[in-house]
């Protein structure tokens, strides 16, 4: 074992190979477990509409499932009110591996609600995220934008834009 | 081998077990020995009738009597030979299950005495050789039932329960007398084999009027409805054994009466008689499971499954009386063999489930299905025993019920042999019957054993319900006895066979069991099957999963995780069925039938509930008790008070009654 | 009614081509903002950060704090101060690590032009 960067060089291809691995298994066919912590639902009605002909992603390859032993990805919106951490653990581990979580949403991201004693603020001390997708709700675009980069369709490009005006591009 | 010095022995055991029940009864030691005296005498009526079965009708033996009663003659017959044997099965079972049911104490010995003395006014019952004989154990016994229910008179609606039970056995007494006196009368005999003998002198009138009375009067203590509404008012508030000992023979014994008149003393007959029989036989076993559906309390429900029963047997011996004439006597003989069948199959698990009923009673405080639940865990042995019972019941292979019921429904279904197509139609329609209550029964038997058995605790006392100290040697020994009459059915179907051969005359082994192990219904190119190999069958389909993962454990690598629930957080009793949810479907489509009726009362009418409790109370209508029974008390009681003037209390009044019935009595003898 | 199928051939196929062509229906619905480093004073950035109800913007020291994730687009802090903030018309802002979408946006007050290139996260 090297130290220092080259160590963690070594586990970041490493874990970069098993994404990939992970994208090629996925990319054909994904099925998908939506999962509402205690959303306000805005985000589940977007979610609802990728079955409809106009964004249809199930010419993608993708597909809702109910059954998370037969989920490949959460989705999963909303704070994550407290009394449903346990379920959303259980459903988590229901999920056989290789699996994927996102956290659609700003809710599910850390906004818009604070810890306190009924939410947790956010998913990500409950379930390990994969692919975080703001808004609010996010349009079925972006869902679709963000489904692909989970499974390696697609490039990220958020960390190429500075959200400022003059002189960049945005 | 002559049975009566064996049956003779069985009643000297009884009456020995009832004296040292009213002597000494009330010490623990003592109770035992009177068990164990009652349990020797058990077996011996159960070895007594069993050979009786195969040996044929003995002598008429006369054992003295007095003016008062008259000569007391008994004699064991074939037919009453299988009531007896059930009669000594339950005895012995019941013995073994009483030391540890009941408290020692004043009020057991009583009880303990009254039980032998009815063991042995039934067993009189059914060894009477005249009329006399028989009408006197007849009273007896059912007097003695009445003590018997009354084990806690003190407590609430045990002495309503009774009184149902001595009004509707005194009403049928009344019946079975007229019946008996009529035939008696005709035939210038009391002897009961002197009657069979001459029935034929009777006109067909007489016969019929006699045959109806018997039916209507032995139907009160059968359970035929509408003569029913004791039994679900005795068994709930009656001792264990007691509510077994009704059930399990009681019931029987009105079964045997209708057997009696029906094939023995007064055989044959018209096509209606036999219809008329079966047609009161489906109502009562449809409506019987019906009622069974809509009860919250097991001793109810248990009640309702008797008459349910009791129908199906009395629907076989009537579609037997009808093949008689139609000229089919193989059928007739066949349909008899299978209704008494029948009569010792539900005999032994009725008697099971009911002393299971009480072993979940003394457990656990309740009765009541919507108060237990998860008693599997804590019961296992009082679960495995009752699933055995429920299994027989619910008439599912290899057990017991199942064979009495195919004998039963191969008998119906060959009603095309009479000829006619009308009757062939109403026989069918019998059998439509009998099958939608034996699909209900088994909708009632999974709620019946699911329920408390099954899911989690519904409450405090069934989560901390214990065994301990609760007597299984009783329903163990009659659960064994169910699976013995499943496996071993070709060696009691052989004994019956002999047996109908004596009542009836027809030779029925070859129709019946050809080989040695299959059972046919009275004809050959029809059906047939073997109960003994169906069970080996059964067994080792069973056995093939268990020995293939036995012999190979999977050598891939797994990972054992949690089932998938749903994410539900806890499991919480409530959220699983309760008695009444899972028979709402039954009570949505015979909704006509139970009328029932339904109050509703909200705290206010927030709608969306927010400020308090909703009480919903819903009752099934009693159709018996309302519209036939309060009519006719209040007939008679506005009868007698037409009639109290009579009893004026004035000394002169009576006087003039002397006076004038002297008159009356000069005036008569004069002309 | 039963002609259906001719008002959907009449009508072509409506399914949109994402991602093999580019859709930019989503840019016309609430998007994100973005802000001009030029207009962000300290004081403009306190503004924002008390008028954002989701806690998207924060100011820390001279650099003005910009979580994409938390923000919900409900336009706000443009209403607030129109000339520091604008509309970006971004949607497709999935991300695999969570820090990629905090922005951090130099102040105009920090003495540092308001420069080229893009930003970052370490």
């Amino acid at each position: 074992m090297t130290a220092g960067t080259d160590t963690s060089r070594g586990v970041k291809e490493t874990s970069e190979a098993l994404r990939e691995a992970v994208a090629r298994q996925f990319g054909r066919s994904l099925h998908i477990r939506t999962l509402d912590t205690g959303s306000c639902a805005a985000c589940e009605q977007e979610i609802r509409l990728l079955a409809a002909p106009h964004y249809d992603l199930h010419r993608l390859g993708f597909f809702f499932t109910p059954a998370p032993r037969h989920a490949d990805l959460l989705m999963a919106t909303g704070p994550m009110i407290r009394a449903f951490g346990p379920a959303a653990r259980k459903t988590y581990e229901a999920m056989p591996g290789p699996k994927l979580v996102v956290a659609t949403g700003a809710c599910a991201l850390g906004g818009v609600y604070q810890p306190d004693a009924f939410t947790h603020g956010g998913i990500a001390g409950t379930l390990p995220v994969d692919v975080w997708i703001p808004g609010c709700p996010p349009s079925p675009l972006a869902l679709l934008q963000g489904l692909l980069v989970a499974v390696g369709r697609l490039a990220e490009k958020v960390q190429d834009l500075s959200f400022t005006q003059n002189g960049t591009p945005r | 081998m002559n049975p009566l010095p064996v049956l003779a022995g069985a009643a000297a055991a009884w009456g020995l077990a009832a004296l040292i029940a009213l002597i000494a009864g009330a010490s623990r030691p003592w109770t035992r020995a009177c068990c164990v005296v009652s349990g020797l005498g058990g077996a011996a009526a159960l070895a007594g009738g069993a050979a009786s079965l195969i040996s044929g009708n003995s002598r008429v033996v006369t054992a003295g009597g007095s003016v008062v009663v008259g000569t007391l003659q008994l004699q064991a017959t074939s037919l009453a030979g299988v009531f007896v044997a059930l009669l000594g099965l339950i005895a012995v079972a019941t013995a073994a299950y009483v030391p540890r049911y009941h408290e020692p104490g004043r009020g057991t010995g009583l009880y303990l005495a009254v039980y032998n003395l009815a063991l042995l006014a039934s067993l009189a019952v059914l060894v009477a050789g005249n009329v006399v004989t028989f009408l006197v154990a007849w009273e007896t016994m059912a007097l003695l039932c009445y003590l018997l229910i009354l084990r806690r008179p003190r407590r609430a609606e045990v002495a309503a329960g009774a009184f149902w039970f001595l009004a509707l056995s005194e009403t049928g007494f009344v019946l079975i007398i007229a019946a008996f006196v009529i035939l008696a009368a005709k035939t210038h005999t009391m002897q009961l084999d002197g009657i069979a003998a001459r029935a034929h002198l009777v006109s067909g009138g007489w016969r019929d009027a006699a045959y109806l009375l018997a039916l209507t009067g032995f139907g009160f203590k059968a359970g035929l409805v509408p003569l029913h509404v004791w039994l679900p008012e005795a068994h709930p508030v009656a001792p264990a054994d007691g509510s077994a000992f009704l059930s399990g023979l009681i019931t029987k014994l009105g079964v045997y009466g209708i057997a009696l008149f029906g094939f023995w003393l007064l055989p044959g007959g018209p096509a209606w008689r036999g219809i008329l029989t079966m047609a009161a036989g489906a109502v009562t076993a449809a409506i019987g499971i019906l009622y069974a559906l809509g009860e919250r309390d097991i001793k109810r429900f248990l009640a309702f499954s008797t008459i349910e029963n009791i129908g199906i047997i009395v629907t076989a011996f009537g579609a037997a009386m009808t093949f008689w004439a139609y000229h089919q006597r193989l059928l007739w003989a066949f349909l008899l063999l299978a209704g008494l069948y029948h009569v010792i199959n539900h005999g032994s698990y009725k008697t099971l489930l009911f002393l299971e009923a009480g072993v979940i009673e003394h457990a656990t405080g309740t009765r009541e299905f919507d108060r237990l639940g998860g008693l599997a865990r804590r019961m296992p042995r009082a679960s495995v025993i009752t699933f055995v019972g429920t299994l027989g019941i619910a008439a599912l292979p290899p057990f017991n019920g199942f064979v009495s019921e195919w004998l039963i429904f191969q008998g119906l279904f060959q009603g095309f042999r009479t000829g006619s197509h009308l009757i062939a139609i109403l026989i069918v329609l019998a059998a439509a019957t009998l099958g939608l209550t034996g699909g209900l029964a088994i909708y009632a038997f999974v709620r019946g054993y699911g329920i408390p058995f099954l899911g989690m605790p519904r409450t405090r006392q069934a989560a901390q319900a214990s065994e301990a100290r609760q007597p299984v040697a009783g329903p163990a020994l009659l659960a064994v006895a169910c699976a013995a009459l499943a496996v071993g059915a070709p060696v009691v179907l052989a004994a019956l066979a002999r047996a109908m051969r004596t009542v009836t005359g027809v030779s029925l082994r070859p129709e019946l069991l050809p080989g040695n192990l299959t059972v046919i219904p009275a004809h050959t190119k029809f059906s047939g099957f073997s109960p003994t190999w169906l069970a080996v069958f059964l067994l080792a389909i069973t056995a093939v999963p268990v020995l293939i993962y036995l012999a190979g454990r999977p050598r891939a690598a797994s990972v054992t995780g949690p089932v998938w629930d749903g994410g539900i957080v806890a499991f919480k009793p409530r959220m699983q069925y309760s008695a009444m949810t899972f028979s709402a479907p039954t009570r949505v489509t015979f909704d006509a039938l139970y009328r029932p009726s339904v109050s509703l009362r909200r705290a206010s009418d927030d709608p969306a509930g927010r400020s308090g409790p909703v009480h919903y109370e819903t009752e099934v209508t009693p159709v018996f008790e309302r519209y036939l029974y309060r009519p006719v008390i209040r007939a008679f009681e506005w009868l007698a008070d037409v009639v109290r003037p009579i009893q004026s209390g004035d000394v002169n009044l009576y006087l003039f009654y002397v006076f004038a019935a002297v008159l009356v009595a000069y005036l008569i003898a004069a002309l | 009614m039963p002609l259906w199928f001719i008002r959907g051939l009449r009508r072509g196929v409506v399914t949109t081509r994402y991602p093999a062509r580019p859709d930019d229906s989503a840019a016309l619905l609430p998007t994100p903002p973005s802000f001009r480093p030029g207009a962000l004073t300290i004081a403009v950035a306190d503004r924002l950060a008390q008028v954002c109800p989701s806690r998207a913007l924060t100011r820390e020291g001279e650099v003005l704090l910009y979580d994409v994730g938390a923000c919900t687009a409900c336009g706000r802090c443009r209403a607030e101060v129109p000339a520091a903030v604008t509309d970006s018309g971004q949607f497709e802002l999935a991300a695999t690590i969570r820090a990629r979408l905090i922005k951090r946006i130099p102040l105009a007050d920090g003495g540092r032009a308001p420069g080229s290139g893009a930003e970052v996260s370490p």
